[in-house]
């Protein structure tokens, strides 16, 4: 008896819990595990950088925000050539078709401030995650993208 | 026991049909209750209602006509028509004025005619296109003077829009042409943007922009800015940008200066703060008295799309005169939980607050998957009045529009 009223609460409260409207946590979902030869050491700093400079435009699903950032998740970049995706994100995408022709709202910063290996741990991160699991992005291949910028 | 186990299992059985019923209907408080009316209709925005009760909802894909014919409670014959593709509508005398992007237009609205026949009018447009921040959402006087948000194209008038540490253009040339409330005779067709008179500046994007009759005045809620951690990391940290930046609910001067893009009101100090792009530390503030404080701060991010006076005749009397806002809810606010998908009330006496607000209608995001706003079930974006006092609102995600009565 005491079970079954145990458990009633329970189910009541699970109930009333998740009929909160707004109860979304910030979950990133946690590393998958690589299929390349990243480490898990590389994933997790990838994962947090991630979240310190990108996650509040594109989100945690890498799906952006309708009408607002456009989505990282199935689109050619991420999966692409390496040194090309790191030039679209140290530059902002700028002179990009993607960037002309976006119906976002929002322009892109250019992230060229970024060290080689924190970029080259973002650029795995979202390949894994977002870009069906394209190989790893090394800080050279950032280093090699950067030296073809223009100085400034 | 037995009988016990199978109480109890009756009881679990409710519990779970209530709320699988529960997930789909809207929080409201006790005396209300809401019906759809419509739904599918896409990208909804604002609402106008004619005194016969038919539906005018704006949209990305033209305004949608709507009537209920045989009196059920719900719409039964929709129709897109014209190639005004925005937000606002508004019904004013015998016309159904409308705006998209770059201008504010107008169709006659004939007896019995759901669907306007006449053709469509130019009352204002040339405004220059822009991505962010484009909506002209508007309101008019009794008088036909027509006021008109023109969003600032940018965050914080950076000198590169939302890159790390760019600093503020000062003064911020954006505000000669966006960025406040531009006034225009409502009643004249073919004025040009450059025709307008700026009646108020300093305002970011104000979609929530709405006459008040009982005060013959303007108000509006305007958006604050995004991004405070990551253009300024040093400075503040991503629970700093997901909860500081006030949505700003003000009522509008001739002539008023509200802060933008030199400060935001911050609702952990409860002050106006210098924004960061514009010298603020944190700590610094501008001069005392230069911009108005608000009338109420709302929450960072929330995204207040629609501003009502309630003068319907329905609702218990603690609303006439109220303020009922529409919030969309955020996206600036991840990796913090989002926040602000709902309809509140805040009370008003004589125009001014009259004590704290109250969430109205809630329920609309759902569990939100993933933290993003892409996942919501539904985004409340319009309200609107109908003849018999009930409130209407219009969500953004699949069109769908709830009526909200009271019972006594």
């Amino acid at each position: 008896m005491r079970w079954v009223v145990a458990t009633l609460a329970l189910s009541v409260a699970a109930c009333a819990t998740s009929a909160e409207p707004v109860s979304a946590q910030a979950t990133p979902a946690s590393p998958t595990a690589p299929s390349n030869a990243a480490t898990p050491l590389a994933d997790a700093a990838g994962q947090q950088a991630y979240a310190r400079n990108c996650l509040s435009c594109h989100q945690s699903d890498g799906y952006g925000v309708p009408n607002m950032q456009p989505a990282i998740t199935g689109g050619t970049w991420v999966q692409g050539d390496a040194k090309a995706l790191a030039l679209f994100v140290m530059t902002g995408g700028f002179n990009s078709a993607e960037r002309k022709e976006s119906e976002s709202h929002n322009v892109m910063p250019a992230f060229r401030q970024l060290p080689d290996a924190e970029l080259a741990a973002i650029l795995t991160y979202i390949r894994q995650k977002f870009g069906k699991g394209a190989p790893a992005v090394s800080a050279a291949d950032v280093a090699a993208a950067r030296a073809s910028l223009p100085p400034g | 026991m037995t009988r016990v186990v199978s109480m109890a299992l009756a009881t679990l059985l409710a519990a779970a049909t209530a709320h699988s019923q529960a997930v789909d209907e809207l929080k409201l408080p006790a005396g209300f209750a809401a019906t759809v009316v419509h739904e599918g209709s896409g990208a909804g925005r604002h609402l106008a209602i004619a005194a016969g009760g038919d539906i005018y909802l704006g949209s990305r894909d033209g305004i949608v006509a709507m009537r209920d014919s045989d009196g059920d409670g719900k719409v039964d014959v929709t129709q897109t028509f014209g190639d005004v593709k925005g937000t606002e509508v508004v019904i004013f005398g015998d016309w159904l004025y409308a705006s998209d992007n770059v201008g504010v237009y107008r169709y006659p609205l004939k007896k019995g005619q759901t669907v306007p026949t006449g053709a469509k009018e130019t009352v204002v447009d040339g405004f220059p296109m822009e991505r962010q921040h484009a909506d002209k959402t508007f309101t008019l006087d009794p008088k036909g003077t027509l006021y008109i948000n023109v969003g600032a194209p940018s965050n914080s008038c950076q000198e590169q829009d939302r890159q790390p540490g760019s600093l503020g253009r000062n003064p911020c040339p954006i505000l000669e042409k966006y960025g406040g409330v531009w006034v225009f005779d409502g009643n004249k067709l073919n004025q040009k943007a450059t025709d307008g008179r700026r009646f108020a500046t300093g305002m970011r994007n104000a979609v929530a922009i709405e006459w008040n009759a009982s005060q013959n005045a303007l108000y509006a809620v305007i958006h604050g800015r995004d991004a405070l951690d990551t253009l300024f990391p040093a400075l503040y940290n991503a629970v700093d940008n997901a909860t500081r930046t006030a949505e700003e609910f003000h009522r509008i001067t001739d002539g008023g200066d509200y802060g933008w893009p030199y400060t935001f009101f911050d609702t952990k100090l409860k002050k106006r703060m210098l924004a960061p792009e514009y010298g603020g530390d944190g700590k610094k503030t501008p001069e005392q008295g230069k911009y108005p404080d608000p009338l109420v701060a709302f929450p960072a991010h929330w995204a207040p799309n629609d501003l009502l006076f309630y003068a319907g005749k329905s609702f218990p009397a603690k609303y006439q005169g109220g303020a009922f806002i529409a919030f969309h809810g955020s996206w600036n606010r991840a990796p913090e939980p989002q926040a602000g998908y709902k309809v509140v009330f805040q009370p008003m006496k004589d125009g001014k607050p009259s004590g704290d607000y109250e969430v109205f209608a809630d329920g609309f995001a759902g569990d939100l998957q993933d933290n993003n706003p892409r996942n919501a079930r539904y985004r409340p974006v319009g309200l609107q009045v109908g003849p018999d006092g009930s409130l209407y609102i219009a969500d953004s995600q699949k069109g769908r529009i709830w009526r909200v009565s009271y019972k006594k």
